[in-house]
């Protein structure tokens, strides 16, 4: 009977349960109930080799059983899903944030301008904070985009915009600032848009470190006279942070799937 | 002659729980009383029974325990809660009003 085994251990493992005892409790079930319908047969004289057929038959398409228990279990799989999203957030915007901010200090003490400018707790805050949104809104979005199966980037860029406008206007109400928000969104609509679009890594690397060079050109641009030493640094600081973003943009994906993959064998 | 699995979907809740509101059962005992009280009409693909089994477990109207059978095997009965109980009744309401009003229409010149 393994091609009845094979049928039991495809439902099971199609059907994407989280919980390791209810999977275990789904196979006994499913074996169980295989059981039964032999007993059956073989009492009202089928052949063995004739029962096998019988049961693959009978039983019903795997991937359809699969998608009812995939169905019936889908809150225990989003809450997982939604807590490796949050824990990959964190984990990613704190490496990149330490990672980014030790370069652009040793980038600052290198061109000579002064290091505590750049780790200064205002910068680092403002720095983190970026970070942060931009993860959180890279990952939702690339989430949101498997709810697609069309036109899936447009569609999942709009509603991320769409779910932003909610914390925007809380924090404008509660009279906080809303620029690390925007930035945020923007940066992932444009790290993803980069990543989908382009398929040269080469390309991909170029386009979004001349970008992020340039945005540190303009800002420089904007602020009150200096000296070109602190014009290098700014630009330098936000290439730094661009090949950050570059990394995380590659990171991401499989550091959410390996921390839900990691989630799911511990609730085994 | 069999049944177009489209119509069961929306009712096969309220043929499991009435089935269960005789008596606790294990699967594939379900799908045999459902066969043998329909003459043969429900024969579904019998894997399909238990995501359903599940949910109205999930619902907290079913309840699942596993138990050893006098042949010595482990089966999984399911019974009904109080909870079940009255959705069984509630969705044979609505059931009877639903297929009188179908029958009306198909049955009006």
């Amino acid at each position: 009977m393994r091609a009845t085994e094979y049928l039991v251990g495809r439902v099971v493992a199609s059907a994407r349960i989280v919980s390791g005892k209810q999977r275990r409790d789904i196979q006994r079930e499913l074996r169980s109930h295989i059981d039964d319908f032999v007993e059956a047969a073989i009492n009202a004289g089928h052949a063995p080799d004739e029962i096998e057929k019988l049961v693959l038959a009978n039983f019903g398409d795997p991937r359809q059983i699969a998608e009812g228990f995939a169905w019936v279990y889908r809150h225990e799989r989003r809450r997982l899903q939604v807590f490796a999203y949050m824990l990959s957030t964190v984990l990613l915007a704190a490496c990149l944030s330490v990672a980014v901010l030790a370069i652009q200090a040793g980038l600052a003490f290198s061109l000579g301008s002064s290091v505590t400018k750049v780790i200064a707790s205002r910068h680092t805050v403002i720095e983190a904070l970026d970070i942060l949104v931009t993860v959180a809104a890279f990952l939702g979005l690339t989430s949101v985009e498997t709810l697609f199966a069309r036109h899936s980037f447009g569609k999942a860029a709009s509603l991320l915009g769409a779910i932003f406008i909610v914390p925007i206007l809380s924090c404008a109400a509660a009279g906080w600032p809303v620029r690390f928000l925007f930035f945020g969104l923007v940066n992932a609509v444009f790290l993803r848009a980069v990543q989908r679009f382009i398929p040269s890594r080469i390309v991909r690397a170029a386009l979004v470190l001349i970008c992020f060079s340039l945005a540190g050109l303009v800002l420089a641009s904007l602020l009150p006279p200096m000296l070109h030493v602190a014009i290098g640094t700014i630009c330098a600081s936000w290439f730094a942070m661009g090949a950050g973003y570059l990394l995380m943009s590659d990171l991401a994906a499989r550091v959410d799937s390996t921390l839900l993959d990691g989630l799911q064998r511990l609730s085994d | 002659m069999g049944i177009d699995t489209q119509f069961l979907k929306g009712s096969i809740g309220l043929l499991l729980l009435n089935l269960l509101s005789r008596g606790e059962m294990y699967g594939y005992e379900i799908l045999e009383e459902a066969s043998r009280r329909s003459a043969n009409a429900f024969e579904f693909k019998e894997g399909t029974l238990y995501p359903a089994l599940h949910q109205l477990e999930k619902k907290g109207q079913i309840k699942a325990v596993w138990r050893k059978a006098d042949n010595g095997r482990e089966r999984k009965y399911y019974s009904l809660t109080a909870k079940g109980r009255k959705s069984a009744a509630e969705y044979q309401k609505q059931w009877h009003q639903v297929t009188g009003a179908i029958t009306a229409i198909l049955e009006s010149k």
